[in-house]
């Protein structure tokens, strides 16, 4: 086949075309925003299912809701980030303890509420791609109490196979931010030091462990 | 967390004068300390809360803490152990009623003529089908609340919210909204009304019950919030800002909102070359 000249300047948008259609970004993060999708949808049912059940003594639901907390949020991460240039002027020791409180905080600050929200359906209505690793799930949860349907954004995260909840945007008012503010606050108050955190967080945690309900 | 019932018990002219009063209390409290100006992170972080008058700020954040336990929580919790679930709505339903023509006003101003319209419809049907507001009608058939209100409105015009702000009763505000709450009550046909008529129980009454209706929708919420936050102050302001932007945005994403990053959840060295950045500045 001869090539004219005319064939030629229809060349650049051919391959603008090819590009477009099969790049593997766009078909893997259609598939990552599945994934995704299904992620959350997976841990709503799994809250209801598992975490609902009232009649179970505190500390056995405290564990059980430690396990679904770690295996479907980054926990540490999520801690690390609330830190943020704290993390860095932190000691090995204060930063292990960090993440243990931080942890121990979220669990028994939300053992009685999780399920008691997330019980409710849940209705995914749009998926946005951020980047490669990050995905932004649109989620409606309808409130049992007449109230207006509440809007939930999860924020999912990826490393290699393994997905993670990385922030949740309720109204749009995001979890960890609003941690991050609350801690650096804190911090501040004590004299810019971690272990003034640590302190108080460790006051908090013993104070909602014994709170029961 | 709006706390506005005081406003109730206390006459224009008597309320004016506890305000200077508390106002003059709260000036005694002082002013935030400055960073150290040899932190750059920490001169950031001290802009970023843009809180200049922070112990006054929670000084009145106290007095209106003791206001809340003292009244409107009890109230509150009263009202909604007592009334049923249909009444709670029916007043809900109805004060978002009452709140239509300023907020159709506002979207004029924002140029948002669909808006407009959806809500000059959903007046239309919640005041015919909807028998006076009481029930929202138009929300079932599909056509939602959406608010507005002046301080969105100078926000979409690009005035800055400028410092934070904690006012005496009315809560946690900038200099934006606390002006925005002040054109709102005076375009509200229902205050032009009441002024002219010398009808001087709607003004109070219609605030004392929205003020209810409010905590008592977010009892929980808050009570949670206040139970888990190491710093309940800071965890207001923040989700003040927060829920503003989001309405100012009318609930489309804002691009600008810090994302925690994938990176930074999984990848400790990430962590590592940060640390060792930091010690060879120093």
């Amino acid at each position: 086949m001869k090539i004219c000249p005319r064939m030629l300047s229809f060349l650049p948008a051919l391959i603008v075309f090819a590009g477009l259609s099969f790049s593997p970004h766009q078909s893997l993060s259609a598939s990552f925003e599945e994934e995704a999708t299904t992620f959350v949808q997976n841990l709503a049912e799994k809250a209801i299912r598992e975490l609902t059940d009232k009649n179970k003594p505190r500390d056995e639901r405290i564990d059980q809701f430690r396990t679904y907390f770690n295996d479907h949020f980054a926990v540490s991460g999520i801690g690390k980030w609330i830190l943020g240039r704290h993390w860095r002027k932190a000691n090995e020791a204060e930063r292990a303890e960090y993440l243990q409180l931080f942890e121990d905080l979220m669990v028994v600050s939300y053992v009685d509420r999780f399920a008691a929200y997330v019980g409710e359906p849940l209705h995914i209505h749009k998926s946005l791609v951020q980047d490669d690793n990050n995905v932004t799930v649109y989620s409606d949860i309808h409130q049992e109490e007449g109230g207006a349907a509440v809007r939930v954004d999860w924020r999912v995260g990826r490393k290699d196979d393994l997905l993670k909840i990385v922030d949740v945007v309720v109204e749009g008012t995001s979890m960890s931010n609003t941690l991050r503010s609350d801690f650096g606050s804190i911090i501040r108050q004590r004299g810019g030091k971690v272990a003034g955190l640590l302190e108080a967080l460790r006051e908090k945690t013993a104070k909602l462990r014994e709170n029961d309900g | 967390m709006l706390i506005r019932l005081l406003e109730t018990i206390t006459k224009p002219r008597l309320s004016s004068r506890f305000l200077v009063l508390a106002f003059a209390a709260a000036m005694m409290a002082g002013c935030a300390t400055a960073p150290d100006s040899n932190d750059p992170e920490a001169v950031a972080e001290y802009q970023e809360i843009n809180d200049p008058a922070e112990p006054t700020m929670r000084a009145i954040f106290a007095f209106n803490q003791a206001l809340d336990t003292a009244i409107l929580k009890p109230v509150s919790n009263a009202y909604r152990q007592t009334a049923p679930e249909k009444v709670r709505t029916g007043v809900h339903n109805f004060l978002n009623h009452l709140r239509t023509p300023v907020i159709f006003f506002n979207d004029v101003l924002q140029g948002e003529f669909e808006n407009a319209i959806t809500t000059l419809v959903r007046f239309l049907i919640n005041t015919t089908a909807g028998l006076f507001g009481l029930n929202d009608t138009a929300s079932d058939l599909g056509i939602e609340f959406k608010n507005e209100d002046f301080g969105q409105t100078l926000a979409v015009w690009n005035m800055p919210e400028g410092p934070y702000l904690m006012l005496p009763v009315f809560g946690p505000s900038n200099p934006r909204d606390a002006i925005g709450r002040v054109v709102d009550f005076f375009i509200d046909p229902l205050n032009i009304w009441a002024r002219n008529n010398n009808e001087d129980w709607t003004i109070p009454t219609r605030t004392a019950v929205d003020a209810v209706d409010f905590r008592a929708l977010h009892y929980d919420a808050i009570e949670d919030l206040e139970k888990s936050s190491l710093d309940f102050y800071a965890t207001i302001r923040s989700l003040y800002r927060q829920r503003r932007t989001d309405e100012i945005n009318n609930g489309k994403v804002d691009p600008s909102t810090a994302v925690p990053s994938i990176g930074q959840f999984f990848d400790d060295n990430q962590e590592k070359s940060a640390n060792d950045e930091i010690s060879q500045n120093r």
